[in-house]
């Protein structure tokens, strides 16, 4: 709780502090910086807003929690990131020129002496860093996260300093390092250690120690100065034993050597980093165009983006695919919306996602859930080209839903589906407003690479591991959606994309955001295509819309015809199946001839006339209805006087042909009103025969009789009966039986035989199909006695019909204590 | 407003009205192969075969893409720059070179590229050993199927290896009284720049006088392969007549007679004529050392001749045709073995240029009888066809139109022999059918030609080749289904420009409601993306006589 005790300190010395020269803690240091700095910490720093810090003790506390550090930490840019790893080797407190020094080298260099004061800056808006430049502390949990440990390497890939690594080594091997480095010998570790230090702070010497140094020295601190600095000693060759010799190198654990800090600097020239990095890489324009082209480009694309839109939830009116039980859309039905529109399976996968994200699509939250589109949709489609897209695009900036993901895998192995629930990548906003600015910093009509894009995102906010994995994804996928929805235009940012960049910068301005998304409608309004009033009809039976259409001729044309291609222009192809999808859909053929006519800029060619006419000419002539009944008559006049008949009236008949009359009523009740008004009708087959008339039966389903319940119990027959005498039989026996004498057992109420004896007597009786009388033990000890007749002797054991239990069962030879043959029947 | 709108299939629309629309079209057509060119809009489809040949003919992508954006109404879809340029890009990594001691050798300025194509199974029996990292040697006789093969992968090889000059010859072109057309020259060139390839000229357009004159620029023995007997025959009278050779310096290897000469005509049948699993007369390829190959109706190249056209990358071959449709598919087989599109020429554009005669196209609409519905409707499947094809109604409606054009060279053109055989006896008119012989066929064909037969009843036999200039009316009765090809040659055989310019007819009689109507329509499909319009006329008005003012 080092650094508690360090942000804390004392109301009292706060106080004293106050006016002084120097703050002596993050505390007070804050507490001198005006509000608006506190605002700023607050602003860079939100999480330390919650709960309200109770006053700035408990704030700098807050602050210096590892968690909030960390956080704050990654939101550095790679050049302060840098300055703050090389406060954490330096000494603290460290003066900035040491801090300068560090970042500079011994060469010094113009650039880093420039952007250092703006990386310090906002190390201490951060509160990383507090103390005045003569004074510069890093935040001590922040220097303990960048130290470098043996389990931690530094960025900047230095090793521990001298005095940690002699730490623990014995006076005496110290006497041994300074005596070989040629300084005057000291009893006092401690001063050993600071001269040690001091000769390898020092250039000149150090320069003058190292120049001595047998062949092979430079190669393995070459090796060790840019880190990692540890090394295997795999063997005691005569470099490693010089360097070791004068503390150039020092053990570090057993067979590990280490190069310490302050020798790596040396030989580094000074610079705590290979490669400071004080200005951010500049994005280059990989092209450029005219921003009219661009404009125009990206103009189309939106408006084909409203487009694709418009058509993947027309396709769904009759109700959309279903929802997988675990969420999302099946890959097949992907497949299938990816060919309806015509589009590769990723961008199908986008157009679900920004209308999913937009509010266009949902579940429907039914039994056998399904997805379709929204009420909203239909408000949407009332609206102008121009706020349609306006619509999708201000939905796709803060989305967090990455389309880009489907089809791959989550951690878990499972594939990540279109709609589904794990498409969620809290970090897609930020890159996407962060590539948007990019861009839009660049001129009027210049695009840049993805490589370019990226490497810029990686100074201004160094990520490690997968989020940087993830972060080249989601650059990759911004710039190919910004494409898709014509947020750019060939690469580049348009006006109307510009224009929703502005503003979309600060994710929680939902004014500000709105104010963007109406500047771009203003301005994509323009640009977007004229809809057009006319095709062009060809002999070949195709039709040509040179342009957008207006919505309701491009719906009726849609009817009549089948899409061949699209893009700026629509090819459409006449044939008998679309021609009749619109006789179908209750046109005419005048209807149709006069629509084409209207609308065509060239004359209708004969052939469509003719395939419109001779599709209509059999459309129709078979017809379908259903009837309940039917009646005929060969003499159609008596059908026209029951049509007349007031009293059919309420039959609903229907006359189909001179002599057939059909009624939706049932075949009954036209017979008996037909009876009733004094006809004499007959029923018919399906197959046309007469039915003979007789009042109808009802019967039941096939049904058995009741079975008769006689008083008292039922009479047992011949085979019940004979078990039962026979079980009577065998337990009389049992109990009965005159037994033989046995020898040896005389008087025992179980027979006792040998075993060799049982045996012979057991197969004997198998011979001879006879009973015999046994003793027997059964699992649980317990002893009983019982008449068997053996079957089969084997195994040990012996499968007998026991007339006690009257069946056939196994009795273990072992378990049988002696046998006896039962006497004759005495009658 | 331009004249072209770019769609997102990659297809060309382009609108022949407008001012731009010849500037346009010369500025797409190195890359954009010609799909329909009806009355007012043509569509090209840009594919990365036409891609890849536009970069052999030494356009680059930046031409391409400045003509698609140059001239298009709306912004060019970026993706399908982005995709023309890659594409692109794929050809040339991979080239074929002659080496001076490994000879053919498939090399590579992009490394990983080879390392691609060579993993695939199929290229493996093709080459032989790695001469180094980036290059390995062909074997000589898969020049032709490496190039297929690499083309499907997507790495087109750029083909340097040259051609063998074949034994030399002279053959001269005789233009006394006579002159190549200026179409007929840009496609010889054009061919004869690109080294291999093909012609696609409409029917009667002189397609012949095209190879005769790739034949005087390459000066060698050549070899030409031809659909029939009297196709041969009418090639050789044209070379005579049109050029310095004479008739012993051409020869027939038919089934009739086999002769090489330093230029020989051999027909597909007898080379595709199998016995005992071998083709016996192949090695007519390997006889002499020719220097131009040239395959006439290259859309009929049976498969055999493929195969062995493969092998014969090192000579110069010459594809001739009115139609590359093969119900096949295998247009892309033509393309790859014979050599890309050379030259193509609508035919509507021929027409204005007056060198084939303007056509009166009318689909004559047959009412079966209701006896004759019901017969249709409970024939068996594969009889229906056959059925509608050939009921007695035609037969009226044909004689009908005979009458009408009494006096015109009228061809009858059909499917069923039984049908074609009762035509002949109503209409009293000679039948050509697969058994005429082939002297008997000459006779006929020479009595119409010379006007003293004025009707003739073909069958299929007639659908190519035959040169009949005097035909003005072809009325056709029946056909092989659906097939496209058929249609425009059978319309071809009357295209011959007339002497006083009147324009032709060409009646398709088609019973109305049934699978001809079908049929009809996916036959009549070439011509009317090539501009033709069919007119339907009801064959009852035909008969009443409402309609013979008018036609």
């Amino acid at each position: 709780m080092s650094d508690t005790a360090e942000a804390v300190g004392t109301a009292e010395a706060a106080e004293a502090a106050v006016g002084s020269a120097a703050p002596r803690t993050l505390a007070e240091d804050l507490r001198r910086r005006g509000d608006d700095a506190v605002a700023a910490l607050l602003r860079l720093r939100p999480d330390l807003l919650t709960p309200v810090p109770a006053d700035l003790t408990q704030l700098a506390t807050r602050a210096g929690t590892r968690a909030s550090v960390v956080r704050a930490l990654e939101r550095l840019d790679r050049f302060t990131l840098q300055a703050a790893e090389a406060l954490a080797i330096a000494p603290d407190p460290c003066p900035y020129g040491t801090l300068l020094a560090l970042l500079s080298g011994d060469d010094g260099a113009p650039d880093v002496a420039e952007a250092l004061p703006c990386a310090v800056a906002a190390l201490r808006r951060a509160a990383l860093l507090w103390g005045g430049d003569d004074r510069l502390h890093l935040v001590r949990t922040a220097r303990d996260l960048l130290t470098p440990m043996p389990t931690a390497p530094s960025a900047t890939g230095l090793g521990p300093t001298v005095a940690e690594a002699t730490a623990g080594m014995s006076p005496g091997r110290l006497q041994e390092i300074l005596a070989a480095a040629g300084l005057p010998p000291t009893h006092d570790p401690v001063s050993a250690v600071t001269a040690l230090t001091a000769l390898f702070r020092d250039r000149a010497r150090m320069s003058a120690l190292l120049a001595d140094a047998p062949e092979g020295t430079a190669a393995i601190l070459d090796k060790l100065t840019w880190g990692p600095p540890y090394g295997k000693a795999v063997s005691a060759s005569t470099p490693v034993r010089w360097l070791l010799a004068r503390g150039v190198l020092l053990p570090a654990g057993p067979g590990n050597l280490v190069l310490p800090r302050e020798a790596a600097l040396h030989l580094r020239r000074g610079l705590a980093h290979r490669k400071p990095e004080p200005l951010p890489p500049v994005v280059a324009p990989s092209a450029r165009h005219e921003a009219a082209t661009v404009n125009a480009t990206a103009a189309s694309q939106a408006f084909t983006a409203v487009q694709t839109v418009e058509e993947l939830l027309k396709s769904w009116d009759a109700g959309g695919p279903p929802v997988l039980r675990a969420g999302g859309m099946s890959v097949r039905d992907l497949k299938r919306t990816a060919i309806a529109l015509d589009v590769d399976e990723p961008v199908a996968a986008f157009w679900l996602e920004t209308a999913y994200a937009a509010g266009l699509l949902a579940s429907d939250g039914e039994a056998d859930e399904r997805y379709a589109p929204t009420p909203r949709y239909d408000e949407w489609l009332r609206l102008p080209t121009e706020e349609r897209w306006a619509a999708l695009a201000a939905a796709w900036l803060p989305a967090t839903r990455s389309p880009g993901l489907v089809g791959g895998r989550d951690a878990k192995g499972r594939a990540l589906s279109v709609l589904g629930s794990e498409l969620d990548r809290s970090f897609s906003p930020e890159v996407r407003r962060q590539v948007l600015r990019l861009l839009a910093a660049l001129d009027e009509g210049a695009s840049a690479a993805p490589e370019a894009l990226l490497a810029r995102l990686r100074w201004e906010r160094p990520l490690r591991g997968t989020a940087d994995t993830v972060r080249a994804q989601l650059v990759q996928w911004t710039l190919q959606e910004a494409e898709l929805l014509g947020v750019t235009g060939r690469g580049a940012l348009s006006a109307h994309g510009r224009a929703l960049q502005d503003t979309g910068q600060d994710p929680g301005h939902g004014a500000g955001q709105r104010q963007g998304a109406a500047e771009a409608t203003r301005r994509l309004a323009p640009l977007l295509p004229e809809q057009l009033d006319h095709i062009l009809l060809q002999a070949d039976l195709t039709a040509v819309a040179p342009g957008p259409l207006r919505t309701t001729l491009a719906e009726t044309l849609g009817v009549l015809a089948d899409i061949e291609s699209k893009g700026g222009a629509t090819v459409y192809r006449f044939t008998p199946d679309s021609v009749r999808r619109a006789l179908d859909a209750g046109r005419t053929a005048e209807e149709l001839h006069t629509f084409l006519a209207a609308h065509s800029r060239t004359p209708v060619p004969q052939p469509l006339t003719y395939l419109i006419d001779d599709v209509a000419r059999r459309h129709g002539r078979l017809r379908v209805g259903a009837a309940s009944a039917y009646l005929r008559c060969d003499d159609d006049a008596l059908l026209t006087e029951i049509l007349a008949d007031r009293r059919a009236a309420g039959l609903g008949l229907r006359r189909l042909a001179p002599t057939v009359l059909a009624t939706h009523s049932s075949p009954d009740v036209l017979l008996e009103r037909l009876r009733s008004m004094g006809f004499a009708p007959a029923a018919e087959s399906a197959d046309g025969d007469m039915l003979i008339t007789r009042p109808d039966a009802y019967r039941t389903p096939p049904r058995s009789a009741p079975v008769p319940v006689p008083e008292g119990p039922p009479v047992p027959d011949e085979t019940l009966l004979g078990a039962a005498v026979k079980a009577i039989r065998a337990g009389e026996r049992a109990a009965t039986a005159v037994r033989k004498p046995v020898p040896h057992s005389a008087g025992a109420r179980l027979p006792r035989t040998t075993s060799a004896e049982t045996l012979a007597t057991l197969q004997a009786a198998v011979l001879k199909g006879e009973a015999l009388w046994i003793g027997y033990v059964n699992a649980d000890g317990a002893a009983s006695q019982r008449v068997i007749e053996p079957v089969r002797v084997e195994g040990g054991f012996i499968t007998a019909f026991d007339h006690t239990a009257d069946k056939i069962r196994a009795f273990a030879l072992h378990r049988i204590t002696g046998v006896a043959q039962l006497a004759d029947d005495p009658t | 407003m331009s004249c072209l709108i770019v769609q997102s299939d990659k297809t060309l629309l382009l609108e022949v009205d407008h001012p731009q629309a010849e500037e346009c079209r010369r500025a797409i057509a190195p890359f954009a192969e010609l799909e329909r060119a009806p009355e007012h809009i043509h569509t090209y489809r840009v594919t990365p075969l036409g891609l890849w040949n536009a970069r052999a003919a030494g356009h680059d992508a930046e031409q391409v893409v400045d003509a698609l954006v140059t001239y298009s109404r709306y912004p060019v879809p970026h993706a399908l720059l982005v995709d023309v340029a890659e594409t692109m890009a794929r050809y040339g990594r991979l080239r074929l070179v002659k080496h001076p001691t490994h000879g053919l050798v498939l090399e590579t300025t992009d490394r990983p590229v080879l390392h691609e194509v060579m993993r695939s199974k199929k290229i493996h029996p093709l080459v032989g050993g790695r001469i180094d990292e980036d290059s390995v040697i062909v074997h000589p006789s898969e020049r032709g199927q490496i190039k297929q093969v690499l083309l499907k992968l997507g790495w087109p090889a750029e083909d340097f290896a040259g051609y063998v000059d074949g034994e030399a010859h002279p053959i001269e072109l005789c233009e006394d009284g006579w002159a190549l057309r200026p179409y007929q020259r840009q496609a010889v060139e054009g061919f004869w720049h690109g080294g291999s390839g093909v012609v696609v000229l409409p029917c009667g357009a002189g397609k012949t006088l095209v190879g005769a004159g790739a034949m005087a620029i390459a000066k060698s023995t050549t070899l030409i392969l031809v659909t029939n007997t009297v196709s041969a025959r009418q090639w050789k009278h044209e070379l005579v007549r049109r050029t310095s050779l004479t008739k012993d310096e051409v020869g027939e290897y038919s089934g009739t007679r086999k002769e090489i000469r330093p230029v020989t005509i051999a027909t597909y049948q007898v080379l595709t004529t199998k016995r005992k699993g071998i083709y016996p007369h192949l090695e007519l390829f390997d006889s002499r050392d020719w220097g131009l190959i040239v395959y006439d109706e290259v859309h009929l190249l049976p498969a055999p001749v493929f195969k062995f056209t493969a092998d014969l990358q090192a000579r110069r071959r010459l594809g001739l045709t009115a139609t590359l449709v093969r119900e096949d598919g295998r247009e892309s087989d033509v393309f790859s073995l014979i050599g890309p599109k050379r030259f193509d020429a609508p035919w509507k554009e021929i027409e204005t240029q007056g060198y084939i005669a303007p056509a009166d196209c009318v689909e004559v609409r047959v009412n079966l009888t209701d006896s004759e519905r019901l017969a249709y409707a409970t024939a068996e499947a594969d009889e229906k066809y056959r059925y509608c094809a050939t009921t007695d109604t035609k037969r009226r409606v044909t004689e009908a139109l005979v009458a009408r054009h009494r006096g015109d060279q009228t061809l009858v053109i059909g499917q069923y022999i039984d049908q074609l055989d009762e035509l002949g006896e109503h209409l009293d008119a000679p039948v050509i059918k697969g058994e005429t012989t082939n002297a008997q066929r000459e006779k006929l064909f020479n009595a119409f030609r010379a006007g003293e037969i004025s009707v003739l009843v073909v069958s299929k036999v007639a659908n190519f080749s035959i040169d009949l200039p005097e035909a003005t009316v072809a009325i056709q009765v029946s056909g092989t289904f659906g097939s496209r090809q058929e249609e425009a040659q059978r319309l071809g055989r009357v295209l011959r420009p007339k002497a006083d310019g009147h324009e032709a007819h060409f009646y398709s009689v088609v019973a109305r409601d049934t699978i001809d109507q079908d049929f009809a329509a996916h036959r009549q499909r070439f011509l009317a993306e090539q501009g033709y319009t069919y007119r339907i006329v009801d064959a009852d008005d035909l008969l009443a006589g409402d309609e013979l003012d008018e036609l």
